[in-house]
Parts: C-alpha cells; structure tokens; sequence
C-alpha cells in the first residue's frame, strides 16, 4: 500500500497532541505524572511506529495524496454550514434555543435549497419533537435566552 | 438455577409492563426509521437518542436503545432492497440478491424473506445472551484489581480488531482516547488533570457527549461535505410479502447456520453485523441447491444476510453486560446508556435488583423480535418512502437533535461545546482514517484499566508482580494476544472470501 501525503498531518496532530499534554502533564505533582507520562510514551512511540510504516511504504510502493476521501468535498457548502452551526450555538444563549433552532433550520434548508413546503414542515416535526420529548417528557429547562428571561 | 429460572420468568412479566411494550413499539419504529436512510447508522442513532432515556428505568431506557439497535439492524435491508442502497453496512451482502429480486418483480417477498430471517436471527441470538452472559458474569465476580487491569487491556487489543484499514492508526486512535480519558480529577492522588479550569470536566469528559458526537455530529458533518444528491425513488410493490410453507422450509436451514456464524460474530470482540452479513451470504450460497439463482435474486441469500446481522445484536451485548468490554461502537454506545443509568457494566448487573433490571432487559430483548417482525411487515411500505428524505433535511434536523441531547445531560452548555469538538474530532478521525470506535472504548475503559493498574500496586507496594499472580490473569494475557491477532486472522477469512468469489 502508498504512503498516503495526508498521514503527514497526522502524525504532526499527534506529536502535537503529546507535546501538549506533556507540557500540561509536567505541571502536575511528581505522583500524579506517572500515569499521563505513560499513555503519551505510548501515543508518541505508535505514532513514530507509523512513521517507520510510512517510510517504508514510501520506498516500497511510492507516494499517493492520500485526498480520496474528499474528492466528493464540496468546500463552500462544508464551511457555510459548519459556520451556521457556530453561529447557531453562539446566538442560543441569548435568543433561547427554540429561536435559534427555528433561524438555523431556515437557514441551512434555504441555503441547501429545500422547497418552501418541506422547510416548513420539517421546522414544524422538529421542534414539535423537541419540544415533547425533551420539554414536556424529560422536562429539560432548554436555554431560553437572556432576552426572554 | 431454580433463582436464575425465577428472574427469568420475572423480567418476562416486567417486560410486559405497558410501558415497556411502548418503548419496544417506538424504538423499534425509530430504528428500522434510521436503519432505512442510507447514510444514518445503528451507532448513530442509539447515540443520538441515548439522551431520551435519561428519565426512563434502567431497564425500559435499555429495552429502548436495545430496539432501536435491533430496528436499524433491520431497517437497513428495506432501502438496500428497494433502492439498492444498503441503510447500514450490515445489510451490504443483502442488496446484492434484494435488488436483483426487486428488478424481477418480487421486492415484497424480498422484504418478507429479510423479516422472517431477521426475526429468527434475532430471536435465537438471545438463547445465548440467556445461556453465556450469567456464566461469564459469575465468573468475572472473581475478578481483583489485576484481573481489571487486564480485562481493559483486552478492551483495548480490540481497538485493532475494529481497526478496518490499519492496526497501527486504529492503536493510535486508542491511545488518544485513553490521553483523553486521563482529563478530571485524578482517582488515587486527587488531583485536578488538564480541566481548563471547567469544573463540569471533574469527572472527566462525559462519555455520552463523546458518544453523541464522535457518532452522530460527525456523521451530519459527513452528510455537510458532499454535494446533496435526489435518492432514487423507492419501487412500489403489490407482490406477497409473506412466504409460503415450502419458502419457509427452505429458508430454515440457511437461518440456523446464519445465526450460528452472526452469534459467534457478535461475542467475538472487533466484528460486527457487517463481517457477519457477508460471511452468512457466503455460507447461503455454498450449502444452497440452487447456486444458479445467486446474483440474480435468490431469496435464500438474502435470508442468509439477514438472520446473520441480526443474530449478531443478541452476541455482541454477552461481552459488553458481562465483563463490560464492548466489542464494537453500538454496544459501545449502549454501555454509555448503562452508565447514563448509574450501573457498572460487569458482573454486578447478575447480582441482588439489578439482576432484575438485566433479565427484564433479555426478555424485553427477545419481545422486541416480534414487535419488529410485525412492524416490518406491516409498515415495509412507509418505511420505503423514508428512505427517500432528503440529506438536506437530515443535516440541520441530526445537529438540532445532537445540540438539544448533549444539553440535556446536565442542562449545561459546556456539554454542548464538549459534543461539538468531539464531532469535529469524529470527522476528522473518519477522514484521515482513524477510527471513532476506537477512541470510544479507550475513554470507556481507561479508567478502568487506570484504577486497576494502580490500585493493584498500590495493595503489592509497588510490586508488578501482582499483575501475574492469579491463573485469570494469564487467560486474559493471552486473550489479549488473541485480540491483537484477531485482524490478522480477520483479513485471511476475508482473502480467503474473496477469493472464492473470484
């Protein structure tokens, strides 16, 4: 099998995991450092483990982007809706969550380019949903928003 | 016995409790719901709904996430039939003879063969959840510090079971899980670990946030990415659904040996509903007398499929309630609902009342079997057109429900946020090819294997020789060298499939 480019990335992730922890690990007291030091020896030592398998992948086989699994990536559309998710739990704690839930639902349906009808009903089933098993049945007391406070 | 025989009989009259019946009848239907939207898988939906059960009794919140596991087992067969696209990876090998079958006219007595065969698959899998999981339970009431450490060491030699692609990235994946699970307050020193000053991560990262994200968010991530595709429209039918006497006969041979392979599938740790469909497939086509109609709708293929990833849900559960290791991400999500419940999975669930929690559980395991047989058959038609939702509507709806679940835990926001990384942590895992099980049953069983570990030295004064004192401890060394051999052994039953279907 070709060493994929994109394992490059995450070994880098993960050393930086282990040096992230590390640094925070050494803040500890002595007795408290053994456990933590142990499980990030053993994260780094597979990591390098895998950046052996890498290189001899490499030579053996050659080199592939290792970009397969995004070729059906659309980025304007990822990154639209993941910021509406953002905005979605940014906007709740002041406009309460049914307000948010109902806005980010408009939004990402039209901006999916849903039919008028179905954005409608689809608002309706969800927060209906919501509403009954986690309002009335659980009897969550969901953010209401400083605003309606 | 005469008390295993009375708990028995007693969880079958607490299963029937009105409200039980009701949590069979809606988990079921919400399963077989999220089993038939390709693109939504059993883990995913457990998860998503794990906090629905926060409220219930123990053992209707299981009887819940336990029929909804059996229902998307199932429901994945409708779509793969009717549309070709098989709902979950467990129904792959089925629409491979389900279509056909559905191109010759005769998708009703395709989905009529998937629910019997799913129904009998089911239902004989819980004779050895009732046979095994009181033994091995009974045997793990043995079990000290060192024998703790060891039976999380095997959970996590299982990581590379469940690892599809590579071993060594699947054993990276675990060993962040377990980084991760070192976050909250330390168990023998008292100490606060890398809690950012959030008094909420005091008992570390709440496993069901991890759950919820890593399996749901990151799967509405999945569905963000890719352009939003029309599903083909499901084919109407107006054939039987039901099978006739000589049907019935033919099928029941493929059924028995099918549930032999899913069951044993299902207990051994790593494999899933998916290696089982493929492997009860096979084993259709090597003993059938009519070879020639596989490939082009043979009914006995199908039944096949079916009744070996069913026979799976009843297995996998026998090594999560008994020595609470899950083998795979479903079971691993139903543990969260057992800890959600304020219970250790282990042997404490076969002692004193919460044996009568886990025995109303297995009846209630077994009654769900008929109630997705009936549901199957009757609704196959509803169901159908489900299958045709659209991504667009499942992206913001799965978030919505990831947000409001994750809240509900601790009604607190910090949990959201906790969900929300994970999900992005989930994504990212999937897309570079790690694996989000993997960093499950590490943050399940780190703390295990974390107090095991140094419990036992603390009691021998620093002595790792305690750690192979005992002859249980040396069955699960070598268990755990079982464990680490398995994907090698996994990928030679896979070679040798392939080439028998060349």
């Amino acid at each position: 099998m070709k060493m994929k480019k994109t394992d490059i990335g995450v070994c880098l992730a993960m050393y930086a995991v282990c040096a992230f922890f590390l640094y925070m690990t050494l803040q500890l007291p002595k007795a408290a450092q053994i456990y933590p030091l142990c499980v990030i020896a053993l994260l780094a030592g597979l990591t390098t483990l895998h950046v052996f398998n890498m290189i001899r992948a490499a030579i053996s086989y050659g080199v592939e982007s290792g970009l397969d699994d995004f070729k059906n990536f659309v980025p304007s559309q990822f990154f639209v809706l993941f910021a509406m998710i953002l905005i979605y739990l940014a906007v709740m704690p002041y406009a309460g969550f049914y307000i948010a839930s109902i806005l980010f639902m408009g939004a990402s349906l039209i901006f999916l380019r849903v039919k008028l009808w179905q954005i409608v009903l689809s608002e309706i089933v969800i927060i209906a949903l919501v509403y009954c098993a986690f309002t009335l049945f659980l009897e969550v007391r969901l953010p209401a928003g400083i605003f309606f406070e | 016995m005469l008390e295993t025989l009375s708990l028995m009989g007693n969880g079958f009259v607490s299963a029937l409790y009105p409200v039980n019946i009701l949590a069979m009848i809606a988990g079921v239907t919400i399963g077989i719901v999220i089993g038939c939207l390709p693109g939504l898988s059993a883990a995913m939906g457990v998860a998503l709904l794990l906090p629905m059960t926060f409220s219930m009794e123990a053992s209707t919140g299981m009887i819940m996430l336990g029929a909804i596991y059996c229902g998307a087992i199932f429901g994945g067969s409708i779509s793969a039939i009717l549309i070709h696209t098989p709902g979950t990876p467990a129904s792959a090998a089925t629409a491979i003879e389900g279509y056909q079958m559905t191109l010759k006219g005769q998708a009703g007595k395709a989905l009529g063969t998937a629910c019997i065969a799913s129904f009998f698959g089911g239902l004989l899998s819980c004779i050895s959840l009732y046979f095994f999981a009181p033994v091995l339970g009974k045997l793990a009431m043995k079990f000290g510090s060192p024998e703790y450490f060891w039976l999380s060491i095997f959970g996590l030699t299982i990581i590379a079971g469940v690892s599809s692609k590579s071993m060594v990235k699947g054993l990276m994946s675990g060993a962040l899980g377990l980084l991760l699970s070192t976050i909250g307050m330390d168990p023998m020193q008292g100490v606060k670990r890398f809690m950012f000053g959030q008094s909420s991560l005091y008992e570390g990262i709440n496993v069901t946030c991890a759950l919820i994200g890593l399996f749901s968010m990151s799967q509405a991530l999945i569905l963000a990415e890719a352009k939003i595709k029309q599903r083909a429209r499901a084919t109407q039918f107006n054939d039987r659904m039901l099978l006739t006497k000589d049907e019935l006969k033919n099928i029941a041979p493929t059924i028995g040996r099918s549930w032999i392979i899913g069951n044993l599938i299902g207990i051994l740790p790593g494999a899933g509903a998916s290696i089982a469909c493929f492997m009860g497939y096979n084993t259709a086509r090597q003993f059938s007398k009519h070879k020639e109609l596989f490939g082009h709708g043979s009914y006995e293929g199908v039944a096949g499929s079916e009744a070996a990833n069913n026979a799976v849900t009843g297995g996998s559960l026998i090594p999560m309630l008994t020595l609470g290791i899950p083998g795979e991400s479903v079971t691993a999500v139903l543990m969260g609902g057992l800890i959600i419940q304020g219970l250790t999975p282990g042997p404490n669930l076969f002692v004193g009342e919460t044996a009568k929690m886990t025995y109303t559980f297995f009846a209630g395991f077994v009654l769900i079997q008929f109630f997705m047989l009936g549901i199957g058959l009757l609704g196959c038609r509803g169901f159908a057109n489900i299958a045709r939702l659209s991504d667009a509507i499942l992206i913001p709806s799965v978030t919505i429900l990831c947000v409001v679940g994750s809240f509900a835990i601790h009604q607190n926001f910090v949990d959201v946020v906790i969900m929300l990384i994970f999900g992005v942590i989930g994504w990212l895992a999937r897309k570079f090819g790690l694996n989000n099980a993997a960093i499950v049953l590490a943050l399940i069983l780190g703390p295990i294997g974390e107090k095991g570990l140094r419990r036992s030295l603390l009691l021998s004064g620093g002595d790792p020789r305690i750690l192979f004192s005992t002859p249980v401890c040396w069955v699960l060394i070598a268990l755990c060298v079982l464990g680490i051999l398995s994907p090698v052994l996994m990928d030679k039953m896979a070679g040798k499939k392939i080439e028998e279907d060349e």
